[in-house]
């Protein structure tokens, strides 16, 4: 199959509860405070499910719960889905509050994704041969790309099943294959649902082949729904409740509680989602880190039904939060396990540090902000940790931090979330992959910034390997020719092609991270008029014949634009760096040489002459103010210039190479 | 011809408040600039006008010297013009000797020249004078002699003072022009632009060159002793063939000043919606910048003096109201959209008629005051100074800007000019104007001390300096006030 090495990958990973008897659980007994509670249960069971002053958890045992996320290809509906539950277990209401419910950050809902884990409890009564059942339904919303897909599966990791939607009139797209295999390697039961069946291009009959060939879905357990007019949405809980099984916790023993995702309130200080998947957890108990043997007091424990709805404990099962006076959400390492103190449990398989695929250097656009930004970084990263940050300066661009991403989409994300929810301005460097070298001392380096790249003539560069991705691509079959030539012209290896059905081609390649590092995914798009599906997972590393390139300016090489690229594409990179700066950076009183080089050798050349005239002719009728306004303004256009020796570089001299390949 | 004549008047201040530090200034003394121009009755029998005031007086505290009046009527708009003009239509010379809305403007006028506190006491009298337009010479004589009345008894006028007036080919005739000369206008301005019928016509003007011919004649016959030819360079479809031409003939009207202006494309004029600057019809950059520096050639080497940036002239006429606004020396302003720089305070009037007929009854009213004294930034001070200066030859004054400003400023101000020094943009001068060397300022440059004591001016190139003023102007900006 060819999702092999994915599913070696993944198991690394992922966390897989295996348990043989999940739905024949029974009740355990020991902790004197649990009986008391399934005895407060017996004596009021009146107690109704919205109830807004109590919310009894005791009335749901393992086999009454039902964990479960929604996984989609951008914009197939997962989000509006996810509120069509909601509003119908009453858990929110209907036509209130803000559309895409658990998409709580401005960039989540510009742009249609999932960044963060979000989790709700629902309440649902389950009507079923004429016996009325509650059931405590949590549904787990996870992020949709593969630059979280560790996100994904450690979010999966708390779930049982999963809901697999799919646009009725677009098909199966490569998220869709991304995320299915995530589920499926996780052991998840997986409920196709084909949404947007009021399309009227829907063509649900095609999709269900695809998922029957693509996934072997047998086309009667499809569910067919259109979130937006709230078609056949009414069968989706009870197929979680009948398909999915019920978490497999054990209640007798000692606490394993799951960490799926944190934030930071300012309020509250740092919030963690959990799963509980042995045992219990009571406000006031004493909790542990497997991973940082940290300890702390349970100051606040509760579901989110939808906001934080304290209740005092979690029960077996039981998905929802905690608060426990972590101070940053560095503390709270996701798949990390939590046990009470001074108990003795295996760590639930799950945590691993997040690895960095993508840098960049970011700097404060005007660089007196310095302060700002790093408190702006500080201030993000409290509720993203999976980026890395360190210090570095630049002549070019003053001081600034060198930062790691998972993936291209959580750099964009992290640049996002900077300017909208912080306000700051920055400007990036080139993104580069982590390079290996070896050098002829014998020594082996990973590097992350093309400036790290050793100087040092004497020591010479032996060897070298990049990384690369497996990327997967989906598209009408009439664009088959410009893809291969794009993924060839970006050094890819085709691994595999096939059709999904009479009119999709499914294609594999191994591609080099950095070829995709930077517009590939947009030249994708433009060159199949938006109809190319994309996704990709990390590979291995290969050997690779690269090279630094620097960019000089009358000389003098500009650290923040040096740039690591392959050794046969160097000579067209360069050029097209040079004609970009030659393009945005205004004559200045001198001319300017602009240079690409490798070492000593130059490979393209441009010059900007020098400015002519700039003279105010006029200053009429002793009007000086105007006048003095235009050279303040043009000071202070110089002021927002990098200056590298003598030459002023615009900052959108910057941002353009950033699109350059 | 300008260091020898200055005698600069030590003034020291105290500063006043806290946060905007006053400063102390030190200014040429203006009637000293020109001394080639006669004394006057009136400075004979007052001595010096200027010491009545204090010694410690900065030079913008100063009674203003200079008034200068806007007179906005046209006949028709310019393509280049977004001053505050009034377009009078087809009106014949006759009929605008009664046109009601020049008459009403001229009442305005002189209602705002008698409604102006001075806050002097006593107040020196004007030495120069600027009727500047629109097109001043559109206004009937008569109504000319009323402002230069009103002004007189208000401020008073000096007996040599220099009373400028802009005038357009063919709004003028012998008689016209001799009316106006006995009134005192002793220095016509005239706005030829360019000696090329198309050229003029592309540009809107209201006149051709026949009218340009007939008004140089005029200019001679009735003896203008003092006048100034006005020029644009970089209209468009200009070749250089035609701005050679325009020179030429402009040395042969031996006019005693020339003012070259390079065109700007302002953004609410007809040539804003046509145009973008550097781009065909208009000439490029470089060749703009060519017709820069062929007009400073071609005139230095008829005799003319590169006083400023647009500015030419025969020694001792230089345009003295002019001059004013480039040592920051205070001066009233008159009328519609005018700029005036008073105490320190510059202050420009509205733009639309209405509002400035509105404004003038304020300041009627009371409810209007520009004497009143402004706390002045130091560093918009400096800033001023810096631009003003640089644009003319004489250039900053280095020793009074450091006692000013303080050494620090002054020296990083050498600083960030040492590599325009080297590239010949800017020029350092010693006390006695001869030009530092790149190797004596290479020297210099390692000791604050000697730099201060050695360097006397500072100065933008002709015309390389000149031509990138801008540049190396927002450059001293970045300096003063970082």
């Amino acid at each position: 199959m060819p999702y092999l090495t994915k599913a070696i990958h993944l198991a690394n990973r992922i966390y897989r509860l295996h348990h043989p008897n999940h739905h024949h659980y029974r009740l355990g007994l020991g902790l004197p405070y649990y009986s008391a509670l399934i005895h407060h249960n017996f004596c009021s069971n009146s107690r109704k499910k919205d109830d807004n002053n109590a919310i009894d958890l005791s009335q749901y045992p393992t086999d009454k719960i039902r964990n479960f996320s929604i996984i989609a290809h951008v914009d197939h509906g997962k989000s509006t889905i996810a509120d069509r539950l909601l509003e119908l277990t009453g858990t929110i209401k209907k036509g209130h509050g803000v559309a895409q419910y658990l998409d709580k950050l401005q960039v989540e809902r510009e742009r249609g994704i999932t960044v963060k884990a979000q989790t709700a409890t629902m309440f649902y009564d389950y009507n079923n041969k004429e016996s009325n059942t509650n059931y405590l339904l949590n549904l787990i919303d996870t992020p949709g790309h593969v630059d979280f897909s560790y996100e994904v599966s450690r979010s999966l990791a708390a779930c049982q099943g999963a809901l697999l939607v799919v646009d009725a009139a677009q098909g199966v797209q490569a998220q869709t294959v991304a995320n299915f295999y995530l589920a499926f390697e996780s052991n998840l039961t997986i409920i196709p649902v084909i949404n947007k069946i009021d399309q009227p291009t829907a063509d649900p009959d095609r999709v269900k082949e695809q998922l029957k060939s693509m996934f072997d879905l047998d086309p009667s357990d499809v569910l067919l729904t259109s979130a937006k007019t709230g078609q056949g949405l009414e069968h989706v809980l009870p197929a979680v409740i009948e398909r999915i099984p019920p978490p497999p916790g054990k209640r007798d023993s000692n606490l394993r509680m799951f960490l799926l995702d944190s934030y930071y309130d300012e309020y509250k200080g740092v919030i963690c989602h959990v799963a509980i998947v042995d045992g219990c957890l009571r406000k006031g108990e004493k909790i542990s880190s497997v991973a940082t043997g940290q300890s702390y007091e349970v100051l606040d424990v509760g579901i989110m039904h939808p906001e934080l709805r304290s209740t005092g404990y979690l029960l077996t099962g039981q998905v929802g939060y905690v608060v426990s006076g972590m101070r940053s959400t560095k503390e709270a390492r996701v798949g990390d396990t939590l046990f009470h103190t001074r108990t003795t449990v295996e760590p639930l398989p799950g945590f691993k540090p997040a690895k960095h695929m993508v840098f960049s250097g970011l700097y404060p656009a005007d660089g007196s902000d310095f302060e700002a930004l790093s408190h702006a970084i500080e201030r993000l990263t409290c509720n993203d940790a999976s980026v890395s940050v360190a210090r570095e300066s630049s002549t070019a661009l003053g001081l600034g931090f060198r930062c790691g991403f998972l993936g291209l989409l959580h750099m964009d994300v992290f640049h996002q979330r900077l300017e909208q929810e912080h306000g700051t301005h920055i400007i990036s460097t080139v993104p580069t992959v982590p390079y290996i070298f070896e050098y002829s001392d014998g020594s082996k380096v990973e590097v992350q910034n093309p400036g790290a790249f050793t100087s040092d003539p004497k020591i010479r560069v032996v060897a070298s390997w990049e990384p690369t991705v497996l990327a997967t691509i989906i598209i009408p079959s009439e664009y088959v020719g410009v893809v291969i030539n794009l993924c060839s012209e970006r050094r890819g290896e085709q691994l595999e092609y096939s059709f999904i059905d009479s009119q999709r081609a499914f294609m594999k390649y191994r591609l080099p991270l950095r070829e995709i590092v930077v517009d590939f995914y947009n030249e994708l798009k433009s060159i199949t008029s938006g109809y190319a599906s994309f996704d990709y997972e990390d590979s291995e590393y290969v050997a690779s014949d690269v090279v630094k390139l620097d960019i000089l300016l009358n000389g003098q090489p500009v650290d923040a634009m040096a740039t690591i690229v392959h050794k046969l594409k160097a000579q067209r990179v360069g050029r097209e760096l040079v004609d970009k700066l030659k393009k945005f950076i205004d004559r200045q009183m001198f001319e300017i040489t602009i240079q690409a080089a490798i070492g000593s050798k130059v490979i393209a050349r441009e010059t900007i002459s020098a400015m002519r005239k700039n003279v105010l002719a006029k200053c009429y009728g002793g009007d000086v103010t105007r006048k003095k306004k235009l050279l303040e303004k043009q000071k202070e256009g110089k002021k927002r210039m990098k200056r590298v020796g003598s030459v002023d570089i615009p900052q959108e001299a910057f941002h353009a190479i950033l699109k350059v390949s | 011809m300008l260091k020898s004549t200055i005698a600069p008047m030590l003034l020291t201040l105290h500063s006043k408040t806290k946060s905007n530090t006053i400063l102390p200034l030190k200014t040429p003394v203006f009637c000293t600039l020109l001394p080639q121009s006669p004394p006057t009755v009136r400075r004979n029998a007052s001595t010096n006008p200027l010491t009545i005031e204090t010694p410690e007086t900065p030079s913008y505290k100063l009674p203003p010297a200079s008034a200068y009046i806007h007179l906005p009527f046209c006949r028709k708009r310019c393509h280049y013009c977004d001053f505050p003009i009034v377009a009078l239509g087809s009106t014949s010379p006759e009929t605008a000797d009664d046109d009601p809305r020049i008459l009403n403007y001229i009442n305005t006028l002189i209602r705002e020249i008698e409604a102006t506190k001075t806050h002097f006491d006593p107040h020196p009298p004007l030495q120069t004078v600027f009727f500047g337009g629109g097109t001043p010479s559109l206004v009937p004589p008569r109504l000319v002699a009323k402002v230069l009345d009103t002004l007189r008894s208000r401020f008073g006028i000096c007996l040599d003072a220099e009373i400028s007036m802009e005038m357009d080919p063919g709004t003028f005739d012998d008689r016209k022009l001799k009316d106006l000369m006995g009134l005192g206008v002793n220095r016509v301005s005239l706005g030829v632009q360019a000696f090329q019928e198309e050229l003029l016509k592309a540009c809107g003007r209201a006149h051709g060159v026949k009218e340009v011919h007939e008004a140089i004649e005029i200019i001679g016959s009735c003896g203008v002793g003092n006048w100034s030819m006005d020029l644009i360079s970089s209209l468009p479809n200009q070749t250089q063939e035609m701005w050679e031409e325009s020179l030429r003939l402009t040395v042969e009207a031996q006019p005693n000043h020339v003012s070259v202006y390079d065109l700007q494309i302002e953004k609410d004029t007809k040539f804003g919606s046509l145009y973008t600057p550097g781009e065909f019809p208009l000439p490029s950059d470089t060749q703009s910048a060519k017709f820069y520096r062929m007009a400073s050639r071609t005139l230095g080497e008829a005799n003319y003096n590169h006083y400023e940036v647009s500015s030419y002239s025969k020694s001792s006429f230089e345009c003295k109201h002019n001059y004013t606004y480039w040592i920051n020396k205070p001066f009233y302003a008159f009328g519609l959209g005018s700029a005036s720089y008073i105490n320190g305070t510059r202050y420009s009037r509205p733009k639309k008629l209405k509002d400035y007929t509105n404004y003038v009854k304020n300041l009627e009213d009371g409810l209007v005051d520009l004497g009143e004294e402004d706390d002045v930034d130091e560093g918009e001070m400096a800033m001023d100074i810096v631009m003003l200066s640089f644009r003319t030859s004489k250039g900053l004054e280095f020793k009074s800007f450091v006692e000013d400003f303080g050494s620090e400023v002054a020296v990083e101000l050498c600083k960030v000019y040492e590599p325009y020094m080297k590239s010949g943009h800017v020029l350092f001068l010693d006390d006695q104007r001869r030009e530092i060397t790149e190797d004596e300022f290479s020297s210099l440059v390692l000791d604050d001390e000697r730099l201060e004591n050695e360097i006397g001016f500072i100065r933008l190139s002709d015309p390389d300096g000149f031509l990138l003023s801008n540049e190396l102007i927002s450059l001293a900006f970045g300096v003063i006030d970082p």
